[in-house]
């Protein structure tokens, strides 16, 4: 679906207008005069409260929505994008093709409307499937926003990249690989950022074993791939993601039912890379820098074996009892070279790490780890949900080796998601602030809602783009911008 | 076990405790005795590699120039690190290294020590805590017993200067222990032991502290319209049972109170949702919530708290059978609500949503804290660390989680929200029993929430925290009575008159 702004809804076929709660009329509203009024008297139950809609036709032949927009007090910008996914979810099975959004808010609400209108629309790549039947295929193709552009760029870049993250989370794996999943980093070259990919040698080389062995059973190597958005001079935020392209467990084999959801097991990475993205597109003055560990977890006769001992970048030894508890390997390396190679202002990695997240805060938080409360808070204030649990050393003796310096997990009805946090916090320099996001469950939402359809969320873009752009405001900005 | 305050004077025989600070730095006890035995005591940290650093312990048997047994040093860390929790440490150390040593007297040797803030008289208070805390334990089954592994140790004795005042300050702290052992006694007895009635019957005992004490029975539940706990109770040949305690510590009895809830299923086999057998026997402990309200009261009641207190004990035991609750029954609670009951082994919320509603409404209490062994979700949500909370009311978390951390019972926060109160929509009734595994402990306090009619209220789920398998300074292994401390603290803390 295309979206632009316009001064009016001329050449349309369709067109949405609002009304606040307790039916209090908008301009546009009003100006429909007895085609709108009569439908919402003739629906007793439509109130104007968010998301309400009543459906009719106007004096010259049109689709007309109203669209309940909820108290005319305390607007915000987050009901704003709601309505925009309410105006997708209710029209794109009617037949509007080209929909004329009249919702009379000021430009910066409007550019928010227009956000949730993309968000909503997203769908998994065509090139995936053949084309739905003609009652099945959304309807929508063009969304227009009568009014001011404003305040739209910046927000239309954050929505490409959400959506892009979305993308590469709903690939599967034949079709998203490491070498694929490098290719989409190295077309950041475009924008004016650097990539530097580490490939099998280099790892070996520079000895970031962990990440190696994660992916030394598929036929694709592993790599991590090194993406700078130079805005500013100074030490970088680093971003790092884990970027598993698909994930089978390895030797210690997932279950049939639900493997095909570990497609998604690099939307970590995704969202690191989609968030430097965003930063370069708006030439957001920080200087920042996306690490990504990226490998494929698969069974083999060279693949990785529980009980295997692995030497890290770190120099710690690892005993892996668990080859599906690989995620917080790749990312041991990632953070520890990040750490000596980078010498990161602050570090947040990303990760659809461990099932136990989900259990403890279902589909609605991610989980936040941190060594350092004022990049807690930070995350905390970039409005993205959250939820912060312990890093506490009482978890050190559940990964203890018998046979080496730590373990990548432990057995039985344990507290995974704070093990995996504690296990690489072992990997980060001290002095570093690092916050960890256990994304497991915010990385996909279970239903529809108004800000995309079931499926793969591109949660973390918005985060770290918020966070990156109120942390660059304390840096140097370079006189020229690349 | 007896704790007794003595001035401070060196024994002649028995066993010798003393506190070491990091850096091998004796107290003046200490290094009188290292001059007696001849530096016996500064060969011995050296060749023992025994640093002081915290819980470290270091014994030095039949030491020569003396006549003691044995003396026992003990690692306090850092001066500047002591508090409370140390010198409890430090008394439950002592017991766990000498409670079946042999040795049937300690002498705890407790003074002014440079760098730390805590008093010599706090220091000691505590540490009879502790040694009360450590000094437990549930040993009556056991029958065959070798003389050799049975406790020999009988008095601890605290020697400090103003020992009188230190047995003024252990008092209250004294009374506080009593709840606690209580609560590890009542949540340690086995189901065959400890169930509605009995269980009933120990709460009874407390009103001859003043405690004012009902007992409900089924027909009286039934009268209320308790569907929702009775059907949790109805597969099992034992009477359910509420229990309702009142503490009128506050100078007018009639003013509002706090109140605290617990759930108390005696047995939990799962119903006809039966559990695996492996580890089924824990179960008897899924009383923990009730047990630890019972003891809470003893020791509100104990130390005379100036406050207005009801306890309540929702107990049941759920059992399969020819009478048992079905998944996919629908039973009325007492707030009209209904519920439809998915999984009988998501029974701990049937219970509490009945006893909560019954609180509020028949005591319109300041806020409600209920406390329950309520999900497996928690223990991976939090391990054994910390308790997981819920509340609709921030002052009272902090509050909580503030008291938790002073006493060493620990609460994390975890959300509430509306995006989680979906998972629990029934398509027959007002909701159903279990939410799903995803966010499974949140879910259980969304269901919860509805039956606090918005009284300010928080949830302590303590599955994880009820039942130690190993042993702590202050805590032997099994039931830990989680919870006694930390709201007798609260209570202590803010909601007492002055």
């Amino acid at each position: 679906m295309r979206i632009g702004f316009a001064a009016d809804s001329s050449g349309l076929d369709s067109v949405a207008v609002g009304l606040w709660e307790g039916r209090r009329p908008t301009p546009s509203y009003t100006a429909l005069g007895s085609a709108a009024s009569r439908a919402v008297a003739a629906s007793p139950r439509f109130s104007g409260k968010e998301g309400e809609a009543v459906h009719t036709v106007t004096a010259d032949g049109r689709h007309l929505m109203v669209l309940g927009l909820g108290p005319e007090e305390a607007m915000d910008t987050a009901r704003a994008e709601r309505l925009g996914g309410h105006l997708v979810a209710a029209l794109n099975g009617l037949g509007a093709e080209r929909l004329g959004v009249q919702l009379d808010l000021p430009a910066l609400f409007a550019a928010h409307v227009a956000f949730g209108l993309r968000l909503r629309s997203w769908r998994p790549p065509p090139s995936l499937r053949r084309p739905l039947p003609a009652d099945e295929a959304p309807t929508l193709t063009d969304a227009v926003l009568i009014g001011d552009d404003a305040d739209w760029p910046p927000l239309e870049a954050l929505a490409d990249s959400i959506c892009t993250a979305r993308d590469l989370a709903v690939l599967p794996g034949n079709l998203l690989g490491p070498a694929a999943f490098e290719a989409h980093a190295r077309a950041l070259t475009d924008l004016g950022c650097t990539v530097e990919v580490l490939d099998a040698a280099e790892l070996s080389r520079q000895g970031l074993a962990l990440l190696a062995a994660v992916g030394q059973g598929s036929a694709q190597p592993a790599r991590l791939v090194v993406v700078r958005w130079s805005g500013a001079d100074g030490a970088p935020l680093v971003f790092v993601g884990k970027g598993i392209t698909f994930d089978s467990g390895g030797l210690s084999i997932k279950h049939g039912d639900a493997m095909a959801e570990m497609k998604g097991d690099m939307a970590g990475a995704a969202a690191a890379l989609m968030a430097l993205r965003t930063l370069a597109v708006t030439r957001v003055p920080v200087h920042a820098v996306a690490v990504l560990a990226i490998a494929e977890n698969m069974p083999s006769g060279r693949a990785l074996r529980p009980g295997d001992v692995l030497r890290a970048y770190s120099g710690q030894i690892v005993e892996v009892v668990d080859t599906d508890a690989e995620g917080r390997l790749v990312l041991a390396d990632a953070l520890a070279w990040s750490c000596a190679t980078l010498k990161p202002r602050a570090l947040v990695d990303l990760a659809t790490l461990t099932g136990a997240i989900v259990t403890t805060l279902g589909h609605h938080h991610a989980g936040l780890f941190a060594n350092d409360d004022g990049l807690a808070a930070a995350l905390l204030a970039a409005g993205e949900p959250l939820w912060r649990l312990p890093l506490s050393d009482s978890y050190d003796e559940d990964l203890k080796s018998p046979v080496a310096d730590i373990r990548n997990c432990a057995w039985g009805r344990v507290p995974d998601a704070l093990h995996a946090a504690r296990f690489l916090q072992g990997f980060v320099t001290e002095g570093v602030p690092w916050a960890h996001l256990d994304i497991a469950g915010t990385a996909d939402a279970v239903e529809d809602g108004p800000m995309g359809i079931k499926g793969p969320t591109g949660f973390g873009v918005r985060l770290l783009v918020a966070w990156a752009s109120s942390a660059g405001r304390s840096s140097t900005p370079k006189r020229r911008l690349p | 076990m007896k704790i007794s305050f003595a001035k401070f004077a060196p024994p002649s025989e028995g066993a010798v405790v003393l506190p070491v600070l990091e850096g091998k730095v004796l107290t003046s006890a200490g290094v009188d005795l290292d001059g007696r035995t001849g530096g016996a005591l500064t060969r011995a940290m050296a060749v023992g590699k025994f640093e002081g650093k915290k819980d470290q312990t270091l014994i030095v048997l039949a030491p020569h120039g003396t006549d003691l047994s044995r003396v026992v040093l003990i690692g306090l860390g850092k001066p500047d690190s002591v508090n409370s929790q140390t010198a409890e440490s430090f008394g439950g150390t002592a017991v766990a290294q000498l409670l079946t040593s042999g040795d049937t007297d300690a002498a705890l040797m407790i003074e002014a020590m440079d760098g730390v803030a805590l008093g010599a008289v706090e220091f000691a208070a505590h540490a009879g805590l502790g040694a009360r805390l450590r000094g437990w334990r549930f040993d009556k089954y056991m029958t065959k017993e070798k003389k050799e592994d049975k406790p020999s140790l009988r008095k601890v004795s605290l020697n400090v200067d103003d020992h009188k005042a230190a047995k003024e300050k252990f008092q209250p702290l004294d009374k506080v222990a009593d709840g606690v052992l209580l609560s590890r006694e009542v949540i340690s007895e086995p189901a065959n032991v400890i169930y509605p009635e009995t269980l009933a019957a120990e709460a009874k005992k407390l009103a001859e502290m003043g405690v004012e004490v009902e007992v409900l029975g089924e027909k009286q539940m039934r009268k209320l319209g308790m569907g929702s706990l009775l059907g949790v109770g109805q597969g099992s040949e034992r009477e359910s049972q509420l229990v309702v305690m009142q503490w009128k510590g506050a100078a007018d009895p009639t003013v509002q109170p706090i109140a605290f809830v617990g759930k108390g299923v005696c047995f939990d086999s799962g119903g006809i949702s039966i559990k695996p057998a492996a580890s089924m026997e824990d179960m008897k402990w899924d009383m923990g919530g009730a047990g630890v309200v019972i003891g809470l009261m003893k020791a509100l009641a104990g130390r005379g708290a100036k406050v207005n207190v009801i306890g309540i004990a929702g107990l049941v035991e759920n059992m399969p059978s020819g009478t048992a609750q079905r998944p996919g029954d629908v039973v009325t609670s007492m707030s009209g609500q209904t519920i439809e009951v998915i999984n009988t082994d998501a029974e701990g919320r049937l219970v509490l949503a009945d006893a909560l509603w019954y609180t509020q409404d028949r005591f319109k209490p300041k806020f409600m804290i209920d406390l329950a062994t309520l999900t497996g979700a928690i223990i991976i949500a939090l391990g054994e660390q910390y308790c997981g909370l819920f509340a609709s009311d921030d002052e009272l978390a902090e509050r909580i989680t503030t008291a938790g951390k002073a006493v060493g019972e620990l609460a994390w926060r975890l959300p509430l929200g509306d995006a989680y109160d979906k998972q629990i929509k029934s398509d027959i009734a007002d909701m159903k029993n279990v939410g799903g595994r995803e966010g499974g402990s949140i879910t259980a306090a969304q269901f919860l929430k509805r039956f606090t009619n918005d009284v300010p209220w928080a949830h302590l789920d303590i599955a994880g925290v009820t039942w130690s398998k190993k042993d702590t300074a202050t805590v032997p292994k099994g039931a830990t009575a989680f919870g006694v401390r930390m709201l007798d603290r609260l209570v202590a803390e803010h909601y007492e008159e002055r």
